[in-house]
């Protein structure tokens, strides 16, 4: 008797919220819009709602645009795509700029969930790199602008790299075991099946946007063949784990490579931690600024996108984190020990290797999780 | 009550509590460790702190969270106070459900249907919305502390007060509030730390405008876990302590919510 009611009573209340949300949205829409035509040619001001990734704006940009339009930046953060996109999915709002990498982004667009850009309102497009300007995710950059970039490189202890005579600079000395178990115990790789699974087709030559089942039977035996070799799946302390000296190669993002050598230069360590684009090639995740649909402020939210695509606030970004920037304009402010990393800002050469990652179709999702977890648990 | 107790007793009760605070202390550690690595220890600082006082943001975070904490516990204190006592007096069956569903309910859940809930309703996510929430799943912990209180009490007590010629509303206020109270402090201390480190249903309801230290610390800890969150966390866990320690003093049956 007692769970029966509770069952209905679910029942019922999800179904008036499910039938309630959608129908306030469409008739919410039509309002936004009036309001969002009003505002005048003057100076955009105000507050800026801005979703980002937590440490990805530095202070001084804020000052600086919180100065020169004397408005506020309000930051909330997230920390992966499927967070931002379960949350808007579920209805929330007020956000003027959000930063979505380029998958989440394609996602965002077929829903009809973001503004399209007034590229009136953005000169300083003309500063950005054409090389990651008009991608396959957003045609024509109706509704995004690059804000960053990282890369899924290898990262590695040069002085333990030296005393095993091992060279990273290509996916074997992690994926070919006869290489990889030289140094064994002392590899993590990320624990994502998106990265793993594409570094694994890179070092095979297939395309990591690949949908053939055959293709992830190979990658995925590859794996389950080198698995032994290496210490963790780990996404979380290999950063740590690297600046400490316990983990001498990894598969990480070229951003926690940065982190993790200056975390070790500044414990004093006797060794670095560099990266390096592998000899195979390497996927490319991008970062883009888009607005909201629902922005309580369109205007100052192109122009903070614009803003953002001045060189010497670009710079500040990757000055700060170490991040990729595709802003021609912001190479002069890049400082040279950034500009000298060579998985962050590669010659034009491995800039060709290097892949964005597609949305893969659900059917496909499933059988790759059912092949991570396979991989993971043998 | 002098029970000789075998020295296992004592060693596994050992090992349980070395292993609920062992990771606290550790935390507490670091966050005076002089390295920006929580690995080994390299010398004594305050620095994290120092710089944790200088982050606008994590103040504004922590500010937002100890004020919908506040307000969510006195508001699901006073409501809770009220549904235990009805829960005692009334024994309709439907009353527990409603109640106690909140509590059941997965938080995920619940998270989804208010974020849908306030959407409806037009309400801008923020400070006001997450309050809201919060009082929503704290109301069901005061009502069934204060419930297990009231059941414990001798009615007789409000009979002979009632019998002495005190109102209904006499008899509440001068006999089974102060019996009830020890409950009452314990369930809003409950509600004051659901709140403070609730994140799942925080997470929906918070909007563009307003964070809280749990969603602030989530972001961080992507990251890398930095001395500087464990400095916060020492904090916290130090707020938590007092609250515990404070209550007892007001109300000493408190930790032994049994009797």
């Amino acid at each position: 008797m007692t769970a029966q009611t509770l069952r209905v009573l679910f029942a019922v209340v999800f179904c008036a919220a499910l039938a309630g949300g959608c129908g306030k949205k469409e008739e919410a829409a039509p309002a936004r819009k009036a309001e969002a035509e009003k505002p005048a040619e003057a100076k955009p001001t105000g507050t800026l709602n801005l979703y980002n990734w937590n440490n990805y704006l530095a202070p001084e940009t804020i000052a600086r645009f919180e100065k020169q339009f004397a408005a506020k930046i309000v930051q909330t953060y997230f920390s992966d795509n499927e967070e931002m996109l379960a949350k808007l999915a579920a209805g929330a709002t007020g956000y003027d700029v959000i930063v979505p990498t380029s998958n989440a982004l394609e996602v965002l667009i077929k829903k009809g969930d973001l503004q399209p850009l007034d590229p009136s309102k953005l000169p300083n497009l003309s500063n950005m790199k054409p090389e990651l300007m008009n991608t396959p995710f957003d045609p024509g950059n109706k509704f995004s602008v690059p804000y960053a970039y990282s890369t899924t490189v290898i990262g590695f202890n040069d002085k333990r790299m030296k005393g095993a005579g091992l060279d990273p600079r290509g996916f074997e000395v992690l994926f070919d075991p006869a290489v990889a178990c030289k140094i064994k115990g002392h590899i993590t790789v990320l624990d994502s099946p998106d990265e793993v699974f594409s570094a694994a087709f890179v070092y095979l030559g297939i395309d990591p946007n690949t949908t053939s089942n055959d293709d992830y039977k190979r990658a995925a035996e590859t794996i389950k063949k080198a698995k032994s070799c290496w210490a963790a799946f780990n996404s979380s302390s290999y950063i740590k784990e690297l600046s400490t000296g316990n983990i001498w190669l990894a598969l990480g993002y070229s951003v926690d490579f940065f982190q993790a050598n200056q975390d070790a230069a500044a414990a004093k360590q006797d060794f670095k931690i560099l990266s390096v684009i592998p000899s195979q090639g390497a996927v490319l995740s991008v970062d883009n600024m888009v607005i909201h649909k629902s922005a309580p402020n369109p205007a100052l939210a192109h122009a903070f996108i614009n803003f953002m695509m001045e060189g010497q606030n670009a710079a500040e970004l990757s000055n700060l984190i170490g991040s990729g920037n595709a802003n021609a304009a912001a190479m002069q402010f890049v400082k040279p020990e950034v500009k000298a990393n060579l998985s962050v800002f590669p010659d034009s050469e491995a800039m060709k290797k290097l892949r964005q990652l597609r949305l893969l179709p659900a059917e496909q999702r499933q059988e790759r999780g059912r092949l991570w977890t396979e991989v993971k648990v043998r | 009550m002098n029970r000789i107790v075998p020295g296992w007793v004592w060693g596994s009760a050992a090992a349980v509590y070395l292993f609920l605070y062992l990771p606290l202390i550790v935390v507490v550690v670091f966050s005076f460790n002089d390295s920006k690595l929580n690995a080994a220890w390299v010398g004594f600082t305050t620095a994290w702190y120092a710089k944790l006082f200088r982050n606008d943001e994590m103040l504004v975070a922590a500010r937002n969270s100890l004020l919908i904490a506040l307000v969510a516990s006195v508001v699901a204190t006073v409501l809770g106070t009220m549904a235990g006592f009805a829960l005692h007096r009334y024994r309709m069956r439907v009353l527990p459900v409603l109640v106690v569903a909140p509590i059941a309910i997965p938080e995920i859940l619940m998270g989804v249907a208010l974020l849908m809930f306030f959407v409806i309703l037009n309400l801008t996510l923020g400070l006001v919305s997450i309050t809201l929430s919060h009082i929503a799943f704290c109301i069901g912990y005061v009502a069934l502390v204060v419930r297990a209180r009231l059941a414990g009490m001798d009615e007789s007590l409000v009979e002979a007060a009632r019998d002495c010629g005190a109102t209904p509303s006499e008899a509440f206020r001068y006999v089974t509030l102060p019996l009830i109270l020890p409950g009452v402090i314990a369930g809003s201390l409950m509600a004051f730390t659901l709140s403070i480190d609730d994140f799942v249903i925080t997470f929906f309801t918070a909007g563009a405008q307003a964070s809280t230290l749990p969603l602030q610390i989530y972001s961080m800890v992507k990251i890398a876990v930095t001395p500087e969150v464990n400095a916060i966390s020492t904090l916290l866990l130090l707020l938590t302590l007092l609250l515990i320690t404070v209550a007892a003093r007001i109300a000493p049956g408190l930790l032994r919510m049994n009797d």
